[in-house]
């Protein structure tokens, strides 16, 4: 195992920044710990999207559910129960990943459009469960303060946590696209019809893919209590998830770390652009439309030269 | 504290009818998602941002003009403008993606409606804006006990014309069988000689053209504001989807449901209908996952 | 493959130089200006309130301003659009905090959005003044030192509608409204204080529907089905409008009376023009004809000069807030976080509806509430508040005792 690790692509390269990050707090502005924080989270929720979008080839439309669910197990039983904090970290990612399997053992069933549409169907069901349901979930108030261990006081000591856990699930989705579980997932997106005929069940394989992918993003919706202490509705919202499908598209979700470059610029951008303009809405509108037109393998991947394919693009043309 | 014990059948047929004028103005909006859907198998989710233009210029359009008249105009000037404005980006933009990847055509048409969402605020600003009916639909009429608000009944007729309209387009015209052929094969339509792009281009406006036309249609009923694009996507996304994916007369019936069943809900658990076209949406899509009707492909 | 690291570094080095770029430091102390920052929604249908807010406090602050300031400083404020999300509420006011370095926080019109940057505030020990969200925790049982409520909430709202309702004749209630907190907790705020005050009233059924339901028809025919006494309608911004249309469209106005909260003001009365329907039982914080004051009429003649139009309900909020905060800058003596917080405690002051003190123990400014009926007017295009009654702030108040049980105190 960690042979895999060392043989990665550029380990000095992350060894190096990872340790710069992890230097930062003292040396720089707070606000700027703050954006970081928020780039880990989101990094961490594109990450786990990118799993079955990118690499396993589905379309997984509301994949913020899973986000939302993890965030708020957590909020709840710090809020509502006096017990400790770790059963909540650990509780976020497991009923995030129950949540996924259920939705996702309905949705393998069919393909493509119909599985995307049929998640944000199931998906909306939930976020409105959320939000009408306020004498339990707080409605579309959310849950505000959540209260966090002593350790985690201070926005520095969050900032460590965010970080390390961040490097962990990143080094495990690496750990797991390299195995032959992930080659095998890969194989699913370039040709199922092929993977059936060689003996591989390929709707099992695409549930327990989901089941991981959903997993990390229940850790991200963990994260995201830990740095802002709230929870709302918007976190199961579908326009989220239509975000952060745009996150891998813009960082290249053929790459490994694409996503954690497109949730940077992403994040980056909507506060810094948000302080001008009214309009950000227009503006990523219009940046969308120039990835789409101009550079569909998203940034990391116009830099690495990943391509399709040839089998790909023909086995797509025509299947909606 | 739900159970209305009063009402009789007065008032059931007052509100089934109130059921199906909404449920038409969901099915003329969710028929033009189909067809996209149908045609180009791509979910069009600028189709809320164009429904929000057609109710916005219904509003100004109808503002030039002194009296009812403005209504009527606008009724027939707004669906052209959304049309136009599809056109354009159709012709623009979104034809050079057609021989992408799915997923892109949808991404572009997720870039549209965020872009046009902002366009209707820098066009037409933020306040809330009012249309009225026309005089000759203002008002109720009489009927069996019950008062059965004339513009409501106007819905359903308009909605059964565009059903029928459609029904005519599909299976007579020429242009609607070939876009129904497209649907299926569209090499073999290309191989047939026929320009795929202008089908695809066609079939894009038309539908379009109806969220427009939705969107005139329920202007006099709600207060037009921003945001309206947000609201009614996911309701015809659902729709779309119980219906039978491309299929109209699935939007049809998905729509009737959706309708309906708020409606009634209404009546009978008032406390909880907004439960009710939700609980309809997960019967249906545990008894059959991919919609009522068959999907077109 | 080194060529690429390098790619991928020179990247990672321009968004590094982008991001130092972004937090230049701010200026200088000394006669540096105070600033504010506001966080509200600039996008989507809450802009029609909170525009007013904005441009109010700004007509303030001017005023203020051109007399040369406060403590021989001027009074800057900034924006940022919050879009109605809760997260970039927070991520907003996160940023005017740490890196705009704002000494005030304001805003927002999202309930949600004000709890969860409120919690940030009583971390980050800076005043927050809240100027247009009306849910009842953010002054009661979220309460605390750091923020402040210039508008009224959901129980202030229910005791005035109370007050006024209790003295008609209905028994039989209809409650109807947006399914969603502030929906719900107005109609527990109205309900709660009419059953106490005339006990004889009895609610013969609720209707909810979800939040910017665009058709409400099929809920109005089905109440006019039970024929209720009156109803209650417990409707937030997007559906108010929509209901007094539909309400004027099926005749529903004419026959059954209808009470919304804020029905009677500007913000709802202006879309609708004279389409409006008429005897619709509303209450309101403001009016801009009425208290007919010199200082209203100032106020207002003001606002129409500098903006065009006419003050709704959130030019007096965003007033009000610029009011306070002058005043109690120039009563602490400077810009300290804790000792401004200790002057604006009780303090009162003469605003465009009478004087307003700011209650002490939980920061909640006492407004009082005018309720009165839509009345169509030749005057105006669009309707007017008419038989007004003034409810006094402390009728309409919170109880202390209510605010320390839910505090848990």
């Amino acid at each position: 195992m960690f042979r895999r690790i060392i043989h990665a692509k550029w380990p000095g390269f992350t060894i190096a920044l990872f340790i710069i990050l992890l230097l930062l707090p003292p040396l720089v502005p707070r606000f700027f710990i703050y954006i970081l924080g928020l780039i880990y989270v989101t990094s961490l929720l594109a990450m786990s999207l990118n799993l079955v979008v990118g690499h396993g080839g589905m379309f997984q439309f509301h994949h913020a559910v899973f986000y939302g669910v993890g965030a708020y197990t957590i909020a709840l039983l710090l809020t509502k129960t006096s017990w400790p904090m770790w059963v909540g970290f650990i509780a976020g990612p497991i009923l995030a990943a129950l949540v996924g399997l259920l939705i996702g053992w309905f949705c393998v069933r069919l393909t493509r459009l119909y599985f995307g549409m049929l998640q944000i169907s199931l998906g909306s069901l939930i976020w409105a469960i959320v939000f009408r349901w306020y004498k339990f979930t707080g409605g579309d108030d959310g849950i505000h303060g959540v209260p966090m261990p002593g350790f985690l006081s201070s926005l520095n000591s969050s900032y460590y946590f965010i970080l390390i856990i961040l490097a962990g699930s990143l080094i495990l989705l690496y750990l797991i696209l390299k195995s032959p579980f992930g080659s095998t997932l890969q194989a699913i997106r370039d040709n199922p019809q092929r993977c059936e005929a060689v003996g591989i069940n390929v709707r099992r394989h695409q549930l327990r893919a989901i089941v991981v992918a959903t997993f990390f993003a229940g850790i991200a919706g963990v994260l995201f209590v830990v740095l802002e202490r709230s929870v709302f509705p918007d976190l199961l919202f579908w326009v989220l998830s239509l975000e952060i499908f745009i996150m891998c598209l813009l960082g290249g979700w053929f790459t490994f770390a694409g996503p954690i470059l497109g949730a940077a610029i992403t994040v980056a951008l909507r506060i810094f652009v948000g302080k001008y303009t009214e309009y950000w809405t227009l503006i990523l509108g219009i940046i969308l439309i120039l990835l789409i037109f101009f550079l569909p393998e998203g940034v990391m991947g116009y830099f690495e030269g990943a391509f399709k394919t040839r089998t790909k693009k023909v086995a797509e043309r025509g299947n909606p | 504290m739900g159970f209305l014990p009063t009402f009789g059948p007065a008032e059931l047929l007052s509100q089934l009818i109130v059921g199906l004028s909404r449920a038409m103005i969901l099915f003329v909006v969710c028929a033009g998602l189909s067809f996209v859907l149908g045609v180009l198998r791509v979910p069009n989710i600028a189709h809320g941002s164009l429904y929000m233009i057609g109710a916005f210029a219904t509003y100004s359009f109808s503002k030039s003009l002194t009296g009812s008249a403005g209504f009527w105009l606008a009724l027939l000037l707004a669906p052209l403008v959304v049309a136009f404005i599809s056109l354009v980006a159709e012709r623009a933009l979104f034809r050079h993606l057609y021989q992408r990847e799915h997923l892109m055509l949808l991404l572009f048409t997720f870039a549209l409606a965020l872009i046009l969402g902002d366009l209707v605020k820098i066009v037409w600003g933020a306040e809330y804006r009012s249309v009225a009916a026309p005089d000759l639909l203002k008002g109720s009429i009489s009927m069996l006990g019950s008062s059965f608000p004339r513009y409501n009944l106007f819905l359903i007729f308009i909605g059964l014309l565009v059903a029928i309209a459609l029904w005519l387009f599909v299976n007579k015209t020429k242009m609607g069988k070939i876009s129904r052929a497209a649907a299926v094969d569209r090499d073999m339509v290309g191989l047939l000689g026929i320009n795929v792009s202008w089908v695809f281009a066609g079939a894009f406006v038309i539908g379009c053209c109806l969220a427009g036309l939705g969107g005139a249609l329920v202007a006099p009923t709600v207060s037009i504001t921003l945001g309206m694009d947000h609201t009614l996507i996911i309701e015809a996304f659902l729709i779309v989807t119980i219906g039978g994916l491309g299929n109209m007369w699935g939007a049809l019936a998905g729509s009737l449901i959706f309708g309906v069943t708020q409606s009634l809900g209404v009546l009978f658990f008032p406390q909880f209908a907004i439960v009710f076209p939700y609980a309809a949406v997960v019967i249906v899509l545990l008894l059959r996952p991919k919609g009522l009707l068959k999907s077109v492909w | 493959m080194k060529r690429i690291v390098t790619m991928k570094g020179l990247a990672l080095l321009a968004v590094l130089l982008a991001a130092f770029l972004f937090f230049h430091p701010s200026g200088v102390k000394a006669q540096a200006p105070i600033k504010v920052g506001i966080i509200d929604t600039y996008t989507g249908p809450p802009t029609a309130y909170t525009y007013d807010v904005r441009d109010a406090f700004k007509l303030a602050i001017d005023e203020v301003n051109t007399k040369g300031g406060v403590l021989g400083r001027k009074i800057e404020f900034t924006t940022r659009d919050d879009k109605f999300k809760v997260d970039l509420a927070l991520s907003m006011a996160k940023e005017l905090v740490m890196n705009e370095k704002v000494d005030i926080l304001m805003g927002t019109i999202n309930s949600a959005g004000t709890l969860a940057v409120s919690e940030f505030c009583k971390v980050e020990k800076i005043p927050f003044l809240v100027t247009f969200s009306k849910s009842d925790k953010i002054t009661g049982e979220k309460g605390h030192r750091y923020v402040f409520s210039i508008t009224e909430n959901t129980v202030m709202i229910g005791k005035a509608a109370a007050a006024g309702l209790s003295k008609r004749p209905f028994l039989k209630y209809w409650i109807a409204g947006d399914d969603y907190e502030y929906g719900h907790a107005l109609a527990d705020g109205v309900w709660g204080n009419l059953k106490k005050i005339k006990p004889k009233v009895e609610l013969i059924g609720q209707s909810w529907w979800k939040v910017g339901e665009p058709d409400l028809t099929p809920y109005l025919t089905a109440i006019s089905a039970a024929k209720p006494d009156a109803v209650i309608f417990a409707t937030g911004a997007a559906s108010m409008v929509n209901a007094m249309k539909v309400a004027k469209a099926t005749g529903f106005a004419e026959k059954i009376p209808m009470f919304i909260h804020t029905a009677t003001e500007l913000a709802t009365l202006a879309p609708l023009g004279p389409e409006a329907p008429e005897k619709i039982i509303g209450t309101s914080n403001y009016h801009f004809y009425y208290p007919a004051t010199p200082k209203n009429k100032a106020f207002a003649k003001a606002f129409r000069d500098a903006y065009g139009r006419y003050p709704k309900v959130g030019a007096l909020y965003g007033y009000l807030t610029a009011q306070f905060i002058a005043k109690a800058l120039e009563k602490a003596g400077k810009m300290d976080r804790e000792k401004f917080i200790d002057v604006l405690e009780g303090m009162k002051i003469d605003s465009p509806v009478g004087e307003v003190e700011m209650r002490a123990y939980d920061h909640q400014a006492m407004l009082p509430m005018f309720m009165a009926v839509t009345k169509k007017v030749p005057t105006y295009s669009f309707l007017i508040a008419s038989d007004i009654v003034t409810i006094p702030a402390k009728e309409v108040m919170p109880g202390i005792e209510e605010i320390k049980k839910a505090r848990g105190q």
